[in-house]
């Protein structure tokens, strides 16, 4: 995801797979135009252009974080070091994969965790965030397809989701509460909680197999 | 490399793409996503929640200063040398191997038993225990219950017990009271990755009677 590399995968990915069905299909909208432009050319009025769209939006994200540890005071902190990852990040990014939302997104993500770990750590984790979403790189057609269709699909269901598992779902993503902690917040019984969010995503159609991973739950 | 056959529950998905997964669980995530292609997509789809959040997020007005502050501060930043691991020297997934000391691509092992060596993880929290475990070739272990959650990846090789074999990548989750006896292939050596609850957590007042197995000595 973020242009890294790993030799001993590349025997495993298939060699037809960076041609062709791709180039039909390329990722035309603004924001993803303007990352990848920022990533070949280092361009600033982009990066403007970026900054301008999704620093009041990566605010709004950041006050919303009810984390332990986190204060209203952090927002623009994580606002600037996100927007500073996304400048020497954005030659990683590939549009095939993720829209640039999506990509900023995971930036944001990974620089909260990274944020809130600085700051309660005693000891040293030698990671950062964004080594967990350290991907093997294989390509397959599909791939940039099969992400916009699903893109559509999150965002149009997303909007019609019953009110108590859309609720769910922005206290574990912009408010970053686990399961756990939403489900004490919620006076539901855990169960409750993991079953709104699973009748979420089968509507959003993440989970590919639910037939498969029903019997994991 | 097989495909894994065991995963970790969606929940455990949601919350490490949503941020909220602890430390430790997020380092086996991560490290089962390495083999398993299926629940890599996976995390991709849920990412999407996050993004159309963000997306749909009611602006707030920054700074005026931000971006020129911002600006100032890329024109501050190093030559873009990143340090990168040798690629030759990862055998495990990035975020186990960068869990090593640099300069040490292999472990530094010690003998749990004539069958186990055990290798233990920093990761800067103390909620589970994070180690390696290398189980011999036919290395049988003892019979254990567990007194807290732990979480098993396999890295290298594999191991069976009494329900099933498990390969590479596959990801186990044994809850306290589960039994055991886990037992490496006849073929070659297991290694896996694992973050047990930290005997600490324990909520049974009689946690310290079941000496887990697997304790190593608190960091």
């Amino acid at each position: 995801m973020l242009g890294t590399k790993i030799t001993n995968f590349e025997n495993k990915s298939k060699p037809s797979a960076k041609m062709g069905v791709l180039n039909s299909e390329k990722r035309s909208d603004q924001w993803s135009l303007l990352l990848v432009d920022v990533g070949l050319n280092r361009s600033r009025k982009s990066f403007a252009q970026l900054f301008a769209h999704f620093a009041p939006l990566l605010k709004s994200f950041a006050q919303a974080s009810r984390h332990e540890g986190w204060f209203p005071g952090l927002s623009e902190d994580l606002v600037q070091e996100v927007m500073i990852k996304v400048w020497q990040k954005a030659a990683g990014y590939n549009p095939e994969k993720a829209s640039a939302t999506t990509w900023i997104y995971t930036v944001a993500r990974n620089c909260r965790i990274d944020m809130l770990r600085r700051k309660s750590n005693t000891q040293h984790l030698p990671l950062e965030n964004e080594d967990f979403w350290h991907e093997p790189d294989e390509e397959t057609p599909v791939t940039l397809l099969r992400q916009k269709r699903s893109e559509a699909k999150v965002q149009a269901s997303l909007a019609q989701l019953p009110p108590e598992q859309d609720e769910i779902l922005r206290k574990v993503y912009l408010e970053g509460k686990s399961h756990a902690e939403a489900s004490e917040e919620l006076g539901l019984p855990l169960g409750t909680v993991k079953s709104r969010v699973r009748l979420a995503l089968q509507k959003m159609q993440i989970l590919v197999a639910p037939e498969f991973r029903d019997e994991l739950l | 490399m097989s495909i894994p056959k065991h995963h970790p529950d969606p929940a455990m998905l949601v919350e490490f793409s949503a941020g909220t997964l602890g430390t430790a669980q997020s380092i086996c995530v991560a490290a089962h996503l390495h083999f398993c292609e299926h629940c890599r997509n996976e995390v991709l789809r849920l990412d999407q929640i996050g993004s159309q959040l963000l997306s749909q997020s009611e602006p707030e007005s920054v700074d005026s200063n931000l971006f020129d502050s911002v600006m100032r501060k890329i024109d501050e930043l190093p030559e873009e040398e990143e340090i990168k691991f040798e690629k030759e020297d990862l055998r495990f997934p990035l975020p186990v191997a960068k869990l090593f000391n640099k300069a040490e691509v292999v472990p530094e092992w010690k003998k749990m038993s004539s069958s186990v060596d055990v290798a233990q993880l920093v990761t800067g929290q103390s909620d589970y225990e994070v180690s390696l475990h290398k189980i011999c070739a036919g290395g049988k272990t003892p019979k254990h219950s567990h007194s807290g959650k732990e979480y098993t990846v396999v890295l290298e090789g594999s191991f069976s017990d009494e329900s099933s074999v498990y390969s590479e990548g596959d990801f186990i989750l044994r809850k306290e009271g589960d039994e055991h006896q886990p037992m490496g292939a006849q073929n070659g050596e297991c290694i896996c990755l694992s973050a047990l609850e930290s005997p600490i957590k324990l909520s049974s007042p009689f946690g310290f009677l079941m000496k887990p197995w697997l304790r190593l000595n608190p960091m």
